[in-house]
């Protein structure tokens, strides 16, 4: 095991790797640092920016439209994907071979592999297109709750899928062994066997949606700003500000905050679930 | 003529494949595949007053892509695209170079610390893209620390920061991409065979040889997915040149995003995009034979 390795070459581990951990949370902590500027016409720290915030009617708009994207866009992509997972896994013949056989993958890895600029532009024009044509999906909220579901969909369905690959195949033939059909043997047995998976999937979304910038944009309307695409304008218009900084502040605290829960509630149930989706 | 049981039974499990998978399938051919085939066929048309894509077909986007124009040639978008190529290149290095002491790092620690500290290199990334990014303009902005030390040390010009400009570019992808190269090496890493370390230790090889020969090897297969998932996102990256780089050190991203928003010429801009998948692709082929040339194992894939 790792006991091969020398103390000095681990001191020399050691020595690079917690200033790098250091650099990783500096720049994080600098804007949390300086949401609490002073206000106006006086000195010391206050809590003025998120005064300012709170108030801010735009922002809450902002932060509204971010959540219902999230949600939204996670539970139906949690559908589809856990029914893709789920298909592929349990009907795709074991010995098909050739395109036809390798089209549902290639499919999958498309919105992972596709850099996120050409997705965003892709959408852009489709959207555009679209609307032009037959005059439904003008862009706006409904375009990046489509928008998003397309690239959270390969996600869970690859998590479901890691999941049920795992399985043992007998389970389902002893399910059908006491006369289960397709639909039932998938809402007792498929079901309760991948839900951490189906969780697991559906929180991966979420994070997916409000990590996303540039898909969003492009396929933002003007009355769907969303928090990262306000945060984007606030910044390359005037530059930072302490409201920008404490709105920044609380994007990264939730956000760390989720992720450790998670972290801790997933270990203690299970102690060796893995850290990573598949 | 009746089924065999062998073909009815082949038949309903292709029609419970094309029930369960069919949906997400078509929505991703419908809402990327479709839309990504568009954006790419309107790189062959003509462009309009407005920008907008017309008929006849034509190559003159790719001419534009090459950098002709009726002011005539211009180096300008080659020196775009080398410079987005530089930049990937230079970002997934430094990832690969830190992430080599990070990884091994972690596996020198007691096993119930391990996912904690992977999941404290993980966590800046799941902050949003746009917040992780100006953070650094917090220590690389004009006036701000990082940029003072360096005006002291004459390295920038007073009231000037180190952002906007290249190296802040590269520090903000490395920063945004260093995971997507932490965690397949880590697993890499996880997975290797350490007798093969002591047997090497036991001829008697020490140090820098002994990684070389017993433990690089091994890490090989993570090494080149994390540099696929870095590269390529980092090549065609908007977010962070378009908060970190300023004029002089544009990539290829904002300039294919500026031929749809600011000065609309999709014919153009579809192209740029073209030329950006080729490289991309070119990239990929190269890594995947590169992987089966090393032996890299097969991961367990859909």
């Amino acid at each position: 095991m790792s006991n091969v390795v020398p103390r000095s070459v681990k001191n020399v581990l050691a020595g690079i790797s917690w200033p790098v951990y250091v650099l990783l949370y500096t720049p994080l902590a600098m804007v949390a640092f300086y949401s609490f500027a002073p206000a106006p016409n006086s000195t010391g720290y206050s809590t003025f920016a998120y005064g300012q915030l709170f108030h801010d009617d735009v922002v809450f708009a902002a932060l509204q439209r971010s959540l219902i994207l999230a949600l939204v866009s996670a539970a139906v992509s949690t559908m589809l994907g856990t029914l893709l997972g789920y298909g592929l896994c349990r009907f795709r013949a074991a010995n098909a071979r050739g395109i036809a056989a390798n089209l549902p993958s290639l499919i999958i890895y498309t919105p992972i592999i596709m850099p996120s600029l050409v997705f965003g532009i892709s959408e852009l024009i489709f959207f555009n297109f679209v609307h032009s044509t037959i005059g439904i999906l003008s862009a706006g909220l409904v375009t990046m709750v489509i928008a998003h579901i397309t690239f959270q969909v390969p996600y869970v369905a690859l998590t479901v899928f890691a999941r049920l690959a795992g399985l043992d195949p007998n389970l389902f033939e002893a399910s059908h062994d006491l006369y289960a059909d397709g639909i039932k043997s998938f809402f007792y047995l498929t079901v309760p066997v991948v839900q951490p998976a189906i969780i697991g999937g559906f929180l991966l979304g979420i994070t997916l949606s409000i990590d996303d910038f540039t898909i969003s944009f492009f396929t933002a309307g003007p009355g769907s700003v969303t928090l990262p695409i306000y945060i984007y304008s606030a910044v390359a218009r005037k530059g930072i500000s302490p409201e920008i900084n404490a709105l920044g502040t609380l994007m990264i605290t939730t956000v760390m905050v989720l992720a450790v829960a998670h972290f801790f509630i997933t270990r203690t149930r299970d102690r060796r679930a893995s850290l990573l989706p598949n | 003529m009746a089924l065999t049981a062998a073909q009815s039974d082949a038949k309903a499990k292709n029609f419970r494949l094309w029930v369960t998978a069919g949906p997400g399938l078509f929505w991703i051919v419908l809402f990327l595949l479709v839309p990504s085939l568009v954006l790419l066929g309107i790189g062959f048309f003509t462009s309009n007053d407005y920008g907008s894509p017309v008929l006849p077909l034509t190559l003159t986007p790719f001419s534009q892509v090459a950098g002709n124009s009726l002011l005539g040639w211009d180096d300008g978008n080659i020196i775009i695209l080398l410079r987005s190529l530089e930049q990937a290149g230079i970002a997934t290095a430094v990832s690969a170079l830190l992430s080599y002491p990070l990884v091994f790092f972690i596996m020198t620690r007691p096993e119930a610390l391990r996912p904690l500290l992977l999941l404290l290199i993980i966590l800046p990334s799941w902050t949003n893209q746009v917040v992780r990014t100006y953070a650094w303009l917090e220590l690389l902005g004009p006036n701000a620390p990082l940029s003072a030390i360096a005006h002291m040390l004459g390295i920038v010009p007073p009231d000037l920061g180190i952002a906007p400009g290249s190296f802040a570019v590269t520090t903000g992808l490395a920063y945004n991409y260093l995971p997507y190269m932490i965690v397949p090496l880590y697993a890499s890493a996880e997975r290797l065979d350490w007798t093969l370390v002591e047997a090497g230790r036991d001829l008697y090889a020490s140090g820098a040889r002994l990684f070389w020969h017993t433990v690089f090897p091994q890490t090989i297969p993570g090494l080149l997915s994390g540099v696929i998932f870095v590269a390529i996102p980092a090549f065609g990256d908007y977010v962070v040149p378009q908060l970190l780089g300023g004029d002089k050190a544009l990539m290829i991203g904002s300039l294919i995003a500026n031929q749809f928003t600011e000065t609309p010429d999709w014919p153009y801009g579809a192209a740029l995009t073209i030329i950006m998948l080729v490289f991309t692709g070119l990239g990929l082929v190269g890594f995947r034979i590169l992987t089966r040339k090393l032996g890299g194992a097969g991961e367990a894939t859909i």
